[in-house]
């Protein structure tokens, strides 16, 4: 599996435990898909465990001065993000 | 202050008392359903089970202020004195940090955090709560402010105290001891991590999975 994969099918798998997705909404996530402000779910406390569990599954630290509200717009954002984060 | 303790016990002499010590602060509300499932699950198989609040946590009248993880050690040893027979303690997440000043026959943990990944995700939705309101903060700024006065983080209000204590804590070592994560693999307990969840859920499926675990590690240890 190529890095992307790897990271996307993590995160998928991420936001279905903290959103309560389910394995065929996690599944049917676009690049285009709204998260943050979009799904009634994305609350600031699940922001904060998206995150930190992002650095456990991913083995990275995010820096808190990283994140900025675009991050949490769409899936693609979020995905380009880790993916910056785990190449380094 | 006494604190109340969730009891369930079976029909007749319980074989085994198994003393749940539930995750942290939010994560708590995320798993006490399915943790309840389970413990009806164990007093059918003919377990004692028990679910106690810690003092600052669910139904609690002590100001969460007061508590900390000494407090909260301190609490469960004395739960675990009061209990004839043989004893597991079962933990999850936040509650593993905590387990190890009961005096058990076996320990079981569900998916350990260490106190400062827990800490951190207190912090982060504090300063992503900050963001919202228009209130600039940062995790570095928090914690220097938590040396010297109280937190409110998510809604708990944490002492200087609890903020070091969380910030430092990992699991200990405890004899014997069974470490399990959920997920679908052999050796799992069959679900998924239901206290990461934003709305809270429950899962029966993974209440029986907890409870057939947790029977089979106490006959395996000689508890029967």
């Amino acid at each position: 599996m190529s890095v992307t994969d790897t990271v996307d099918a993590n995160l998928r798998a991420l936001l279905a435990d903290v959103l309560g997705l389910g394995e065929d909404r996690a599944a049917a996530l676009t690049a285009d898909s709204g998260l943050f402000g979009e799904l009634p779910e994305f609350d600031s406390m699940a922001v904060a465990t998206v995150l930190t569990e992002m650095e456990d599954r991913l083995g990275i630290l995010i820096d808190d001065d990283e994140v900025d509200g675009e991050i949490f717009e769409t899936y693609g954002n979020l995905l380009d993000f880790a993916e910056r984060k785990v190449r380094g | 202050m006494d604190e109340q303790l969730f009891r369930l016990s079976p029909a007749g002499a319980p074989r085994t008392t198994v003393l749940f010590v539930p995750p942290l602060f939010e994560e708590a509300n995320r798993t006490r359903r399915t943790l309840v499932l389970a413990m009806r699950a164990l007093a059918a198989q003919g377990f004692a089970a028990l679910l106690p609040d810690l003092p600052g946590q669910n139904e609690s009248l002590v100001p969460l202020i007061e508590a900390d993880l000494e407090r909260w050690r301190s609490a469960l040893a004395e739960i675990a004195r009061d209990v004839d027979g043989p004893l597991i303690v079962a933990s999850l997440r936040g509650g593993c940090l905590i387990d190890h000043g009961a005096a058990a026959d076996a320990w079981w943990r569900l998916a350990p955090a260490s106190g400062a990944s827990l800490l951190r995700t207190l912090l982060r939705a504090r300063v992503s709560a900050d963001r919202e309101a228009g209130i600039a903060s940062s995790i570095e700024g928090l914690q220097t402010a938590a040396a010297s006065e109280a937190l409110l983080l998510a809604g708990n209000r944490l002492s200087p105290a609890m903020v070091a204590q969380l910030g430092a804590a990992e699991v200990q070592a405890v004899e014997p001891l069974r470490t399990v994560t959920p997920g679908g693999g052999e050796g799992q307990i069959a679900g998924t991590p239901l206290w990461l969840r934003a709305e809270p859920g429950e899962d029966a499926a993974m209440a029986r999975a907890i409870a057939a675990d947790l029977a089979l590690w106490s006959r395996s240890c000689g508890v029967i």
